[in-house]
């Protein structure tokens, strides 16, 4: 399957809200991951999530400050991976 | 979520009882309790007689604060009684009166060292105390410890409490409202099925995998001597934190730089077998995971932690780099396959099991160790708090104590954007000299000298 760059960001938002945030209404893929309590565990749970969905495992050193500002940042970055796959 | 529902028995977590099993091994071997402490270093406006009667009032309020823990039948899993809580006596609150030292820092008070060598009775509700040391009539500051049997609270759960504290002290909310707790009599009690049971074994396995190169702590296997403890509280500046925060993101990862502090304290601690010529076999180390819901407030009360095991070699220590790569991979490894769950299944099944079991299981496997060191990144400490009760936070940080053996405790925190590292160790482990070699070595390490 092929992921467009929405695409990710539904799934990695339902991922965060669904299963590894206990976050409400005021969560939106805009949301700072961080902020919003995503911590190392739930990034790696993460990571093994979107492997799980995508079958792209994301380098942990992409992990920034600026890839976990939301799920919208992310998900690009795990786009750009996807490209270069 | 406030707690309306106030049930007579309270059930431990399964952390909780891998502590209590841990609390009865020091209790025996050690003559003192498995306890924890929180301190505040506050500048002057603290009341230390409102603090007192605050903590009675929540204590009257939260009977968790004073309810002593049983067994059932004398088999059944631990409880929290909060129907005995009332017979119970309150925390102890202790006011302590010292004169002000001259120079910009005072040293910690070793009072607060020598509490952690106390012993609480915990089938009475002992659980918590607190000592208030105030300068020069508190004119000059305070400094607060919070010491409580490790049962009661995590790290985490320590903060949340003083924050609560706090909120109710100013009458934010009252002393009966929690902020978010959750456990009530039944709930986290997981089911024994044999899907757990199965995980359980898989943790059992791996833990029994780590004694093909069993770990030698500093302080030597199975050390029969009454717990002595002390603190060293190393507060590095702010630019010297920025510096090792910002190594730490690079080198082990944006939310991963407890693998920074860790490599460095493995290494710490090397330098100083490496000293004595002696193989520390290998380096065993748990590693605290929070397991609470990832964006609420969180629990006050209960152990709520998982534990990543890891296990490096001398060989590996030798150099800093390829020692975090190693670390990174195991922790990856042990979250994908599993082994933060299986830990937590094991630690269900110490609800069941007799306290002594889970401390000879790791003992028989290890030629009498419990592992290496113990370790803790607690992260911000109180992020965003900056006074207690009307007086300003100067600095905060956790002393959670050691047994004996491994007799030595690496815990970093960051307070206001200073790095706190407390090293907590059995007094006569490590001599003067090694000392000085440790502090060198983790110095290095941090700062990339």
């Amino acid at each position: 399957m092929s992921w467009s760059r929405d695409a990710l960001t539904q799934r990695i938002y339902e991922i965060l809200r669904g299963e590894l945030l206990a976050v409400g209404d005021e969560f939106t893929p805009q949301s700072n991951l961080v902020e919003a309590g995503l911590d190392s565990l739930a990034v790696t749970q993460l990571m093994l999530a979107i492997e799980e969905s995508t079958g792209i495992w994301v380098d942990e050193g992409l992990l920034t400050e600026e890839t976990l500002a939301s799920a919208e940042s992310l998900a690009a970055c795990v786009h750009g991976q996807l490209a270069q796959a | 979520m406030a707690s309306s529902r106030k049930p007579d028995r309270v059930p431990l977590t399964g952390a909780d009882c891998f502590l209590r099993a841990f609390d009865s091994e020091v209790r025996r071997m050690a003559g003192s309790s498995h306890l924890s402490q929180l301190i505040l270093r506050l500048g002057p406006g603290l009341d230390a007689d409102a603090l007192a009667k605050l903590v009675a009032e929540t204590a009257q309020a939260q009977p968790l604060l004073r309810s002593p823990i049983r067994r059932p039948l004398g088999f059944l899993p631990p409880v929290f009684r909060t129907d005995l809580a009332a017979r119970a006596a309150l925390p102890r609150v202790e006011v302590h009166d010292a004169r002000a030292g001259s120079g910009d820092a005072r040293e910690v008070p070793p009072l607060f060292a020598a509490r952690l060598n106390e012993r609480y009775a915990s089938r009475r509700g002992e659980l918590l105390r607190c000592d208030v040391v105030r300068y020069d009539g508190g004119s000059a500051g305070s400094d607060v410890a919070f010491t409580w049997l490790h049962m009661l609270f995590d790290g985490s759960g320590s903060e949340r409490f003083v924050r609560w504290l706090d909120e109710v002290g100013r009458g934010l909310r009252s002393a009966g409202e929690l902020p978010d707790e959750v456990r009530a009599a039944g709930a986290g009690e997981p089911a024994a099925t044999r899907a757990r049971g199965d995980l359980a074994l898989r943790w059992r396995a791996r833990m029994k995998a780590f004694a093909a190169r069993a770990p030698h702590s500093v302080a030597g296997p199975l050390r029969r001597a009454r717990q002595d403890l002390r603190f060293d509280l190393t507060t590095h500046t702010r630019d010297e934190t920025a510096l090792i925060v910002a190594r730490a993101k690079r080198t082990a990862g944006f939310l991963t730089p407890m693998l920074f502090y860790l490599a460095a304290s493995v290494r710490a601690h090397h330098a100083v077998h490496h000293a004595r010529g002696v193989d520390p076999g290998s380096y065993v180390v748990p590693l605290p995971v929070n397991l609470r819901a990832k964006g609420g407030q969180g629990e006050i009360f209960g152990t709520r932690i998982s534990l990543v095991w890891f296990q490096v070699f001398p060989e590996q220590a030798e150099s800093f780099d390829g020692l975090l790569a190693e670390l990174k991979a195991q922790r990856l490894a042990t979250i994908k396959e599993g082994l933060v769950e299986a830990g937590s299944a094991a630690m269900d099944f110490a609800r069941w099991l007799p306290r002594r079991f889970y401390a000879r299981l790791a003992r028989d496997g290890f030629d009498g160790e419990l592992c290496s060191f113990f370790f803790a990144y607690t992260d911000e400490f109180l992020p965003g708090m900056t006074s207690f009760l009307g007086a300003a936070i100067e600095n905060g940080f956790h002393s959670p104590s050691v047994p004996p053996s491994p007799g030595s405790g690496a815990i970093f925190s960051i307070r206001d954007g200073r790095l706190n590292f407390t090293h907590v160790r059995q007094e006569g482990v490590f001599s003067g000299r090694e000392l000085e070699l440790f502090r060198a070595s983790l110095r290095a390490d941090l700062l990339g000298e």
